[in-house]
C-alpha cells in the first residue's frame, strides 16, 4: 500500500488525542483505513445507553469521495436498513472533501437523535414511525436493550 | 415534414443527392408517395406535421458557439460564464438577459455562479505559506486557488477532484469543495487546473453531452452510434427520423415514435409491459388451432385475416371469429368488453379481470408489433415476385411499383394501429373511449384488408389497392387528428 496521506494521518491524530464526546474510532491495527467505530446512543432517544458498533473506510480517493460506513450492531431506525447501511446526505451527493471522519460520525450520532422517516431507507420502518410514533420508539428501546447492551451485559 | 440537413451538409444528405444505392432505392418509392393520389395533407392539415432539422456533431459545437458568443457580447461575460448561464438556463437566452438586466448580482448569485456575500470565506493567506485544509500540507502561497467564495485549495486537491468528478460522468455540475459551497466550477478554471489532456478531453466530450441535453431545442439521436443531433424550433412530441441511422423516435421523449399515445403513457404502458410479460407471454402463444377443422395453424404473415389452407375458412387471428363479421361497421376485434358488474365483484374477480383487460390490450399490441416483423419479410417478398412477374410478361416492372409503395404505407398504418392500444387502456370509459375504439376498429379493418391485398394482388388490382390505401391513409389520419395532442 501506498505510504498514507497526510490528512488521514492528521485526522488519526486529532481523534486519538480530542476524540469526540461519546464516539470512539479506532483505526485497525493491520489497516490504517479501517476504523472501528463505536457510538453512545444519544440520552433522550430511544438509544439510550446503547452501544452501537459501526465500520468506517476510507477509499482510495478518500478525501474526495466520502468514507464508507455502516452499523454493524442491529437498530431500529428509518434510516439505517437491516444490512446497516445509512442513508445520510453528505455520505452521498452532499460529500465535500472539507468534511472529515469526525464530521461524519457526528452526523450519524444527530440521526440518532432525530431520526427522519421522510426520506426513509428502510419503508417499513419508516412508515411505523409516521403513523405510530410511539410504537416505533418502543421498538427501538426494545432493539436498543436486545442488541445495542446485550454484549455489554456480557463482559461486566 | 422536413428532414434537411443544415446548409453546409446539404449535398451529402439532402433527399436528392443520397450516397448508397439502397438508400436511392428506398427514398425513390418514397418520394414517390408524394405523387401518389391520395390527397396528400397539407402541412396545416397533417396531424404529424413536424419541422426539424438534423445537425451534425460540428453543426452543433458552431450552434451552441454562436449562442454563447451572442451571450457573451450583451452580457459583457465571460465564454465560461456564458455557457454556465445557458445551460443552468435552458439557452433561453433573452430570459437570462432580461434577468440579469434587472439584477445582475442575485441572478449570478442564483445562478450559483457567484459566491453569496455572506457565504465568502474569510480564510486568506497571511504569509508566504498556507495549508490546505484537504490534504493538510504547507505549501507556498502561489499553489492556492479559489472562485469567489474564497474557499482556498491547493492545486493539487482541486485536480484531484475535478479527475473524480469527471469520472462519475459530472461536468458541468462540479461544485467548489468547500463545506456547504455550492458554487459551480466554470469550464476556464477547471481546464487551468487539470493536468491530464485526456482528463480534458473527457471533460469536454461529458460537458457537451450535457449542455445538449439542457437544451430544449435539441435532441441526440437514440440509434447506436449514431452522432446526430435534431434541431426542431418546439420541442413536441412528434416523429423525427434520422437521416443517417433511419431510426424513427418521438422529439419529446426519444424513444420509439407513439402518436397517439402521449409521452407519459407510452412509458407507463412500456414499463407494465416489461413487468407483466412473462404472463402475457406464455399466455400468446405463437400458434392457433383453425376455429373450424382445429388444424393447428402457424401464422407467417402480417395479415390477421387468416384462411386455414386445410378447411379454406376465413377468420381473424385475433378473436378467432368468422372474418365475414369483421369486414363491415361491425368490426369490434379491438374493443375490449368490460364486465358492467366489475364494482360489486369480488377483490379476486376483480383482479382476474384487471389481467383479462391488460392481456386483451397487450394481446394486440404485441400481434400487431410481430405483423409490423412479419411485414418486413413480405416486403422482401414482393420485390422477388415483382422481378418473376415482369419475367414473365405481365406487367412492367415500374406498373408493378404501386404495389411496394402499398406495402409502405401498410407499414405506416400498423404502426400507427400498433401504438393506439396503449391510449385504449389507459383511455376512461365513456363517449371519447367509445368514438376511439370506434376509429381505431374502422383503421383495423383497413390495415387487415390492405394487408390481405397486398400479399395477394395482381397487376390488375392496382386500382382496388391504391383505393385501399386511400382509405386506410384516411382513417389513419382521421384518428390522430381527432386524439393526437398537440
Amino acid at each position: 500500500m501506498a505510504g498514507l496521506p497526510r490528512r488521514i494521518l492528521k485526522e488519526t491524530q486529532r481523534l486519538m488525542q480530542e476524540p469526540v464526546p461519546g464516539i470512539s474510532a479506532i483505526p485497525d491495527d493491520n489497516n490504517a483505513r479501517y476504523f472501528h467505530v463505536v457510538i453512545k446512543g444519544p440520552s433522550e432517544s430511544p438509544y439510550h445507553s446503547g452501544l452501537f458498533e459501526l465500520e468506517l473506510f476510507l477509499p482510495e480517493e478518500y478525501p474526495m469521495s466520502a468514507p464508507k460506513v455502516r452499523f454493524m450492531t442491529k437498530i431500529y431506525h428509518p434510516n439505517i436498513d437491516k444490512l446497516g447501511r445509512i442513508c445520510l446526505d453528505i455520505l452521498k451527493d452532499k460529500w465535500s472533501p472539507a468534511l472529515q471522519i469526525r464530521t461524519v460520525l457526528l452526523s450519524i450520532q444527530a440521526l440518532l437523535s432525530a431520526p427522519n422517516p421522510d426520506d426513509p431507507l428502510d419503508n417499513n420502518v419508516a412508515d411505523l414511525w409516521k403513523c405510530n410514533e410511539q410504537q416505533a420508539i418502543e421498538t427501538a428501546k426494545d432493539w436498543t436493550r436486545k442488541y445495542a447492551m446485550a454484549k455489554n451485559n456480557n463482559i461486566q | 415534414m422536413s428532414g434537411q440537413m443544415s446548409q453546409e451538409s446539404d449535398n451529402e444528405y439532402s433527399d436528392d443527392h443520397i450516397e448508397d444505392d439502397e438508400d436511392e432505392y428506398d427514398n425513390y418509392y418514397y418520394d414517390n408517395n408524394d405523387d401518389l393520389d391520395l390527397d396528400k395533407p397539407k402541412k396545416s392539415d397533417d396531424p404529424e406535421y413536424f419541422e426539424f432539422d438534423l445537425l451534425k456533431v460540428e453543426d452543433v459545437e458552431r450552434l451552441l458557439n454562436e449562442e454563447v458568443e451572442a451571450l457573451c457580447t450583451s452580457l459583457k461575460i465571460t465564454p465560461s460564464l456564458a455557457k454556465m448561464l445557458l445551460h443552468a438556463h435552458g439557452w433561453q437566452r433573452s430570459l437570462i438577459i432580461e434577468r440579469h438586466q434587472r439584477d445582475p448580482e442575485k441572478f449570478l448569485v442564483d445562478s450559483r455562479i457567484v459566491a453569496d456575500k455572506k457565504n465568502i470565506s474569510q480564510d486568506n493567506i497571511m504569509g508566504l505559506t498556507h495549508t490546505c485544509p484537504i490534504c493538510v500540507q504547507q505549501l507556498s502561497k502561489d499553489e492556492f486557488q479559489a472562485l469567489s467564495c474564497q474557499h482556498l485549495f491547493c492545486n493539487e486537491c482541486w485536480d484531484m477532484h475535478f479527475n473524480i468528478q469527471i469520472n462519475q460522468g459530472l461536468t458541468t455540475g462540479i461544485e467548489c469543495m468547500g463545506k456547504d459551497c455550492k458554487l459551480l466550477v466554470p469550464e476556464d478554471f477547471i481546464c487551468g487546473i487539470l493536468k491530464d489532456t485526456s482528463m480534458r478531453e473527457k471533460y469536454f466530450k461529458f460537458s457537451f453531452t450535457d449542455l445538449i441535453k439542457s437544451h430544449s431545442q435539441l435532441r441526440f439521436c437514440p440509434g447506436p452510434n449514431c452522432s446526430i443531433v435534431v434541431q426542431a424550433k418546439e420541442p413536441k412530441a412528434k416523429r423525427v427520423e434520422c437521416n443517417m441511422c433511419k431510426s424513427t423516435f418521438c422529439f419529446r421523449c426519444g424513444i420509439d415514435y407513439h402518436a397517439p399515445t402521449d409521452c407519459d403513457t407510452i412509458k407507463k404502458w412500456l414499463m407494465k409491459c416489461a413487468d407483466d410479460s412473462e404472463t402475457a407471454n406464455y399466455i400468446s402463444a405463437n400458434t392457433k388451432d383453425c376455429p373450424k377443422c382445429h388444424v393447428c395453424i402457424e401464422k407467417n404473415g402480417g395479415c390477421n385475416h387468416m384462411q386455414c389452407s386445410k378447411c379454406k375458412s376465413d377468420f381473424c387471428w385475433m378473436c378467432l371469429g368468422e372474418w365475414k363479421t369483421h369486414g363491415s361497421e361491425y368490426y369490434e376485434c379491438s374493443r375490449f368488453k368490460e364486465n358492467p358488474n366489475i364494482a360489486n365483484e369480488s377483490v379476486h374477480v376483480q383482479a382476474r379481470e384487471a389481467l383479462k383487460k391488460y392481456l386483451f390490450y397487450y394481446e394486440r399490441w404485441e400481434n400487431h408489433a410481430k405483423s409490423l416483423t412479419l411485414e418486413e419479410q413480405t416486403f422482401k417478398n414482393i420485390s422477388t415476385r415483382i422481378q418473376e412477374k415482369v419475367m414473365n410478361n405481365e406487367g412492367t416492372w415500374i406498373a408493378w411499383q404501386y404495389l411496394l409503395k402499398a406495402a409502405d404505407l401498410l407499414k405506416k398504418c400498423r404502426y400507427s394501429l400498433q401504438y393506439t392500444y396503449p391510449y385504449a387502456y389507459y383511455l376512461d370509459r365513456g363517449g371519447r373511449k367509445e368514438l376511439f375504439e370506434y376509429q381505431q376498429a374502422q383503421l383495423e379493418a383497413e390495415v387487415e384488408n390492405l394487408s390481405w391485398k397486398v400479399e395477394r394482388a395482381e397487376i390488375s388490382d392496382t386500382g382496388e389497392l391504391e383505393n385501399l390505401m386511400d382509405i386506410a391513409e384516411k382513417r389513419r389520419l382521421t384518428l390522430l387528428k381527432d386524439f393526437l395532442e398537440v
